[in-house]
């Protein structure tokens, strides 16, 4: 192994020792979406770039793996925001409070979720059930929501943003992005020209059917075969195909993973039930800059009769990733 | 602009430490592979988190590595490998 002094941080855990991994994927929170969604939306607009944000949540130290993901990226976009001098703490403070007054309601039984209609600011406003998934504990959503929402509404109040930019990165996260990918790899099993264009130059042959990534990074696709098995990791973010296969699961994001995969590839496959023969080689993609992966599973066997629509509905984002084989 | 390598060059990644936001991983440094395939020229990342105007653009390549020459009692077979995208300011001839 590498000696520790060359470890850039706490981010930096390729090769580590780490626990089992957790292979179910945990759903996201409203407030972890919201939070999402504004990271893309700011660095997308270049209000601030991705390496800004990861810089800053790098230099958080000890804190790094006490707090979860998104309260770390909400944390180091706020301590970007007081550095730039975007806010001062005067004005969040004063934003922050107002966002919680807003949650501050008497607690009553819940009516029907979708029947939920009020006013905020003045307009017209319609709960979602999502909404209160956090407040099943009775707590309420975490301090780090309000945090978030004062930062989206002085980025708001500026002209930076608006409301329809994150409302529409939720959407997209939750309905549009994850079926691409799943659309792509069908298509390629139905389709062999298109298979060997996706190979080929993968952004292209995805463009070329009319499916336009809202990314900067190209995109590389690794096809399975009989003797090489590829997996995808980042061992120093969560680097992911996101405009093609959604949010990475909480296993792509954990220590354990990011940690383990690079060193020891075939006990991690085999925690997700996928079990390599030693005939074949084993290849790990690091996802460390700016490229990213899709891995073309192999077509499932008996399925020569089901057209492109029939075989989207086969394909599982674990294979895209390269963690598990269909049947 | 010429990029300094060229596919299946014998390259070393250099061992030097850093400061600051970095993508080249501490596991790969100091360790032996071949370029895959050049991805291309983009701005440092190193620059881009400093907020530097005008970072300085450089050519990524895709680099392969044996896992039994990054990990001391790596547990796999001698054929696996590990591929990582490193940027040439990283990387020295072997």
């Amino acid at each position: 192994m590498n000696e520790n002094y060359l470890k850039m941080g706490p981010h930096d855990v390729g090769g580590e020792d780490s626990l089992p991994i957790d292979t179910t994927d945990n759903n996201m929170t409203h407030w972890e979406k919201y939070a999402n969604a504004l990271r893309i939306v700011v660095s997308s607009k270049r209000i601030i770039t991705l390496d800004e944000l990861r810089y800053h949540t790098e230099a958080l130290g000890d804190q790094y793996f006490e707090i979860g993901y998104f309260e770390r990226n909400c944390l180091s976009l706020h301590n970007i925001c007081i550095q730039k001098g975007i806010y001062d703490m005067e004005l969040f403070q004063k934003i922050k409070s107002k966002k919680i007054s807003e949650f501050d309601v008497p607690i009553v039984d819940l009516p029907d979720v979708a029947s939920i209609n009020h006013i905020h600011d003045g307009k017209p406003h319609k709960h979602n059930v999502s909404d209160f998934q956090e407040d099943e504990s009775g707590d309420g959503p975490p301090d780090y929501y309000f945090d978030t929402l004062a930062i989206a509404q002085i980025f708001i109040d500026q002209g930076l943003i608006t409301n329809d930019d994150i409302t529409l990165k939720i959407e997209q996260f939750d309905n549009i992005f994850p079926n691409r990918g799943k659309a792509v790899v069908a298509k390629a099993w139905h389709n062999n020209l298109f298979k060997e264009a996706l190979i080929k130059d993968a952004k292209k042959a995805i463009s070329d059917i009319g499916i336009e990534l809202e990314t900067f990074a190209d995109i590389i696709c690794m096809p399975q075969t009989d003797t090489v098995h590829h997996i995808v990791v980042c061992t120093l973010c969560s680097c992911y195909p996101r405009t093609l296969l959604g949010m990475p699961p909480s296993w792509y994001k954990s220590r354990s993973y990011r940690s383990r995969v690079v060193h020891e590839p075939r006990e991690v496959l085999a925690e997700f039930g996928t079990i390599v023969p030693e005939s074949k080689e084993i290849k790990v993609h690091d996802s460390n800059a700016d490229m990213r992966y899709l891995i073309l599973p192999p077509r499932p066997s008996n399925t020569e009769d089901l057209s492109e629509q029939e075989l989207s509905k086969l394909v599982e984002r674990d294979y895209l990733v390269g963690v598990r084989l269909p049947k | 602009m010429d990029s300094k390598f060229k596919i299946n060059d014998e390259v070393i990644v250099d061992s030097r430490s850093s400061t600051g936001h970095c993508r080249t991983p501490a596991y790969i440094r100091g360790k032996k592979g071949i370029i895959e395939r050049i991805c291309g020229r983009y701005p440092n990342p190193e620059e881009i988190a400093l907020c530097k105007k005008d970072p300085k653009i450089v050519t990524l390549y895709r680099c392969r590595f044996k896992q039994m020459d990054v990990w001391d009692n790596y547990s796999g077979k001698d054929s696996d490998t590990i591929e990582l995208e490193i940027y040439e300011h990283w990387l020295n001839d072997a």
